[in-house]
């Protein structure tokens, strides 16, 4: 007992001592030391000498509050020698900071002047890293918790090891050089400007937003990306986004290194707020928005001769294969336009660039900002692409046009199909499959389906080949047998005439009957839609309620769609006369046609 | 304890003892030393290392900046710069009786608050404060600027020389 006492608080002892021993002898006191004892075998003078002889270690800190919120850096109590210039060959910490031409340092009858004195700007301010840590692992920013670990110089140990080593290098500080030398064309930091030509020319503007740049709606506003997130995320998220976040639709841009590296430089430096700027220039980049986008792209001048090759090079230069397949390059996201000159006219793809949505209504293409001249070109290029794949099968033509919406197993799970919207037709629901007549189906193969993004594929299947695939999938996918259609007794046309009071009632009754589903403003998106598939039609995409004659809308109000959840209206209590004022309705809310009537009224 | 066990070394019972004692020390020494070094750190961590003020060493540039015969007070720090010929000081400015900011006057330092009068080596010369300006040390850093130590005061009237 007296023997486990004694060892017990000799052992308490011990502990305390080394608390003790680390609470109050310091790293940093000994660094001070050394450098005081360098220094006085340097020193000439013995004034000098003496002034050393007074200083005792202690905590140096400087106190910067003239950019944004205060800062303190006591960096200086190990880096203590930081701005002794007769310290440039010592190991660190005893070194002296470099003096570099490239931060403005001057030399004067042969003694350096910082440009930037540390007294004035401190050292996280360009270096960042924790600038209150006296212990190296913490005031590097080691600790994986701390948000901005020294820029180009400290890895975390819970960063990806194959780009870890790639987040090294004192490129990378020039984001922060960027906080205060705003000019995109500032001569010290070419990464910068280098990362947001890129942003531009691989269209990241597109989807994403970045204040007073772009103004994309589909990825994350990144105005202040670099705030959020660390170097290691910036570059995952662009060399292979699925990796950060298994449900990311962002595409993989296979950049090279260099490229991503300039990228996460510009990203790091777009902190949402800049101490040089004053409130004007901010509310000038509030307004500006998208002219800087033209301005940083250059247009490039567009001559006639040279079309085609040119629209060549802006498809290649621009990023369109991150998303589109062309040829044998895939971005997994967007349909193939390896021969867009069969499926498209000029005309479509033009007005498909210049608004995505003015053709397939849903689409998730941005609008990307290109000239007119420079649209036309791709147009040129793209109507140019002429060649149909290879298809000696029907099997080998299903795999080669459909699998990539419509999926392996035909069952519309396409590795693309999650991008569109409508989205692709299940292809084994034999209920829908079988309820349609042949010449339907041919005919949405051969003239596509308006307003989706089912192709007119007339231009590579003639009628023989088109049925020969159907065959194939009725065999493969669908496997029922087809049996015989009785036609249901509908007028072939709107037996009420289109009046204000007819879409009136029109419109109450979609409230009451269909909004549940087709949603209040008809758009698909009601609130029973999320738990059906395929999803409720949206009633406003304008193509595709054109392409409809009023005898299939009648059809499919009065007698229902199979192997959907549209039911039979017929059952429910509609007559004729009620369908056609919900006909008249929809008809409607969709502009007319350009040129003409929609399909059915011919 | 080599003496503890010399001295209790006679006979076989005072062995058993001897154990006891030295245990007994051992134990004493460990509480005894835990709670001295407890206290000690208790009164090193009242005072604290570092405040979050601005540092009391800084620079205030190169000898060039203050040409003779200048007088300059750097109110954001709280200093005087003196330079006469190649002799340069740097004075407090900080009232020694209530914490005012002295101005410059023709014949030295003026407190506006109290009515403080100090002559030009910040000696009192009238008004309520109790002790002459101090004067700080003044030291030329390897870099070729000026470096002001508010920590360490010196004799008034010491100037570094140039």
């Amino acid at each position: 007992m007296r023997l486990a006492l004694a060892i017990g608080t000799f052992l308490i002892l011990v502990i305390h001592g080394i608390v003790f021993y680390n609470q109050f002898f310091h790293k940093w006191e000994r660094n001070q030391i050394a450098y005081f004892d360098q220094a006085k075998a340097m020193a000439k003078t013995d004034a000098e000498r003496a002034a050393l002889a007074d200083r005792k270690p202690r905590i140096e800190q400087i106190v910067v509050s003239n950019f944004g919120e205060t800062r303190i850096d006591r960096c200086t109590t190990c880096h203590i020698a930081a701005d002794d210039p007769r310290f440039g060959t010592y190991a660190e910490p005893l070194k002296s900071h470099p003096y570099s031409v490239a931060l403005g340092d001057t030399q004067k009858d042969g003694k350096w002047e910082r440009r930037h004195k540390f007294s004035e700007f401190g050292c996280t301010i360009c270096h960042d890293g924790q600038g209150r840590g006296l212990d190296p692992k913490y005031a590097h920013g080691e600790d994986e918790y701390w948000p901005d670990p020294m820029l180009g110089y400290t890895v975390q140990e819970n960063w990806r090891k194959d780009f870890a080593p790639k987040l090294k290098g004192k490129e990378y500080m020039e984001a922060n050089c960027a906080q205060c030398h705003t000019d995109p064309n500032f001569k010290g930091t070419p990464m910068v400007a280098k990362g947001r030509q890129l942003f531009f020319t691989s269209n990241c503007y597109g989807c994403h937003r970045i204040q007073g740049l772009s103004d994309g709606t589909i990825g994350p506003d990144l105005t202040d990306v670099g705030h959020k997130w660390k170097l290691d995320y910036l570059w995952a998220r662009i060399a292979d986004p699925k990796s950060v976040l298994a449900t990311s639709i962002m595409p993989k841009f296979n950049l090279d290194d260099a490229s991503i590296k300039a990228l996460v430089v510009f990203l790091k430096s777009r902190k949402g707020r800049n101490f040089s700027e004053t409130e004007l220039q901010r509310f000038k980049d509030k307004t500006s928005g998208a002219g800087v986008v033209q301005s940083v792209l250059q247009p490039v001048e567009i001559k006639p001769g040279e079309m085609v090759k040119q629209g060549e090079k802006l498809i290649s230069d621009r990023a369109c294969v991150a998303c589109h397949k062309l040829g044998d390059k895939d971005g997994g996201i967007a349909p193939d336009i390896s021969f867009t000159g069969l499926l498209r006219d000029n005309d479509w793809v033009y007005e498909h660039f210049r608004a995505p949505r003015s053709r397939v209504a849903d689409s998730i293409m941005p609008a990307f900002r290109f000239t007119d001249d420079e649209f036309k070109a791709m147009t040129a290029y793209l109507a140019g692409l002429r060649t149909p794949p290879a298809m000696p099968t029907p099997e080998a033509t299903y795999k080669a046009l459909c699998l990539r919406c419509h999926g392996e197993k035909g069952d519309g799970h396409g590795p693309i199909a999650e991008h569109l919207d409508p989205y692709p037709r299940d292809l084994t629901k034999s209920g829908f499959m079988n309820s349609k007549t042949m010449e339907r189906l041919v005919n949405s193969i051969r003239n596509g389906v308006a307003g989706t993004s089912m192709p007119p594929w007339g231009k590579i299947l003639d009628e023989a080949k088109a049925k020969a695939l159907l065959d194939y999938i009725q065999t493969t996918f669908v496997k029922e047998p087809r049996r015989e259609l009785k036609p249901h007794p509908v007028p072939e046309q709107n037996p009420v005439a289109m009046s204000t009071e007819s879409v009136n009632r029109g419109e109450a009754l979609f409230v009451n009957r269909c909004a549940g589903c087709h949603g209040k403003k008809a758009d698909g998106k009601g609130a029973n839609s999320l738990d059906i598939l395929p999803r409720p039609r949206n009633l406003r995409n304008g193509a595709f309620v054109n392409s409809v004659s009023d005898q299939r809308l009648f059809d499919s109000i009065l007698y229902g769609v199979q192997g959907t959840a549209m039911p039979n209206w017929v059952d429910y209590g509609l007559s004729n006369n009620d369908v056609g004022d919900l006909v008249n309705f929809i008809r409607s809310i969709n502009p007319k046609p350009k040129g003409g009537e929609h399909a059915g009224s011919n | 304890m080599a003496v503890n066990l010399k001295r209790s070394s006679g006979g076989q019972g005072s062995v058993k003892v001897s154990r006891r004692r030295m245990l007994g020390w051992l134990s004493g020494v460990g509480l005894v030393g835990s709670g001295v070094l407890s206290a000690i750190s208790n009164f090193v961590f009242i005072k604290p290392r570092a405040t979050y003020g601005q540092p009391q060493r800084f620079s205030i540039g190169k000898p060039e900046d203050y040409p003779s015969g200048t007088r300059m007070a750097l109110d954001a720090r709280r200093i005087c710069v003196v330079r006469e010929g190649n002799k340069l000081a740097a004075v407090s400015t900080t009232c020694t009786h209530l914490g005012c900011i002295v101005g410059i006057s023709d014949t030295g330092y003026a407190c506006p608050c109290h009515g403080s009068r100090f002559d030009q080596d910040g000696n009192v010369t009238g008004g309520p404060a109790p002790r002459p300006l101090p004067w700080y040390k003044v030291t030329l850093a390897p870099n070729g600027e000026l470096e002001v130590d508010k920590d360490i005061e010196i004799q008034p009237g010491s100037y570094l020389t140039l």
